[in-house]
């Protein structure tokens, strides 16, 4: 025999097993069942669910702009524009707001969300004038693009 | 509008409306695609799925709707039982007869997202075959859509100087026969 004392066999094998098992268990407090509270299933469940976080981070800013998308084009036929004319006139006019923030303006700010579609309405009609009118008009007050330097 | 409180604009903008669109002599799919629109909410700009900001729709003279083409021979509307023969297959024409409503109320279904909130979204939807509404709807509704497809006008609906205003395209010869 190695160990001749009673306190040399008496080891401790880890001596923050509780801590370590916490660790993973204050992510499944909210869960359902055994879940929240069985290390063993919780193990199990934690993981399933830091996957699901991960995959809907990047799942999320798609949702975001689809739906930034969908409200846009609610303000804009309000005004009686579809929201591929708003969007292309809009970057024809070099207004370089993103999604978001035009969709923030739709809901909060109606007035500016209303002068920003008249300008898309007018840069689209100078675009129609200028596709059918034979380049015999001088451009129109919106198409000419200004470079600041 | 600006001088709401804070709450009543709140309650303003998420209130629900009532739609209500005259279905005569217009496609049912258009008139379908209006009412998922609105039953959704999607014509709203505060629209989010979650939110419950569909609004009412309400759909009159659904018996005088017109299919363009021939569908009203071709389309077919099928359907079973469970039961095992039980497969059965109706022209659009037969399930008009049947129910005057049917068409608009599947056209709409087909449409709207297919999760849990459909059904509730289809009993927001209320479609009448007739001009008659109940008056408690009537006392509801807040606002008429324009139809979705102009009316032509009937041969008999233009007046003689308009006639004989069209230019002729051919003048036929005297033993001519018309049919």
């Amino acid at each position: 025999m190695v160990f001749l004392t009673l306190s040399c066999l008496i080891r401790s094998r880890g001596p923050d097993r509780y801590w370590k098992v916490q660790e993973v268990l204050k992510h499944a407090r909210h869960f359902r069942g055994r879940k929240n509270r069985c290390y063993r299933l919780a193990v199990k469940a934690v993981r399933r669910a830091f996957v699901y976080a991960t995959t809907a981070r990047r799942l999320k800013k798609r949702y975001m702009r689809t739906l930034w998308i969908t409200r846009i084009a609610a303000a804009s036929r309000e005004h009686g524009m579809k929201y591929p004319a708003l969007m292309h006139n809009l970057t024809k006019t070099s207004v370089q707001l993103n999604r978001r923030v035009i969709s923030d303006l739709a809901i909060t700010e109606p007035r500016t969300f209303l002068s920003l579609a008249k300008l898309a309405q007018a840069r689209q009609q100078e675009g129609f004038r200028a596709a059918l009118g034979d380049g015999k008009e001088p451009s129109g007050v919106f198409s000419r693009i200004v470079l600041l330097q | 509008m600006s001088s709401f409180s804070r709450s009543a604009q709140q309650w303003a903008t998420f209130a629900r409306s009532w739609f209500l669109i005259d279905a005569r002599v217009q496609p049912p799919g258009k008139i379908a695609t209006m009412c998922a629109v609105r039953l959704q909410g999607k014509h709203k700009p505060i629209y989010h799925a979650l939110s419950d900001c569909g609004d009412h729709v309400v759909v009159i003279n659904t018996k005088h709707i017109a299919f363009s083409g021939n569908k009203w021979e071709q389309k077919v509307y099928s359907s079973h039982t469970g039961y095992p023969g039980g497969f059965k297959q109706v022209t659009a024409t037969q399930l008009h007869q049947k129910d005057p409503k049917a068409i608009v109320k599947l056209a709409v279904y087909g449409m709207l997202p297919r999760n849990l909130h459909r059904r509730t979204m289809m009993q927001r939807l209320h479609i009448f075959p007739d001009d008659e509404l109940p008056e408690d709807i009537r006392a509801n509704l807040t606002e008429e859509l324009p139809q979705p497809r102009e009316i032509p006008r009937k041969l008999s609906e233009y007046t003689q100087e308009e006639i004989d205003a069209f230019p002729r395209l051919w003048t036929p010869p005297e033993d001519y026969k018309m049919k």
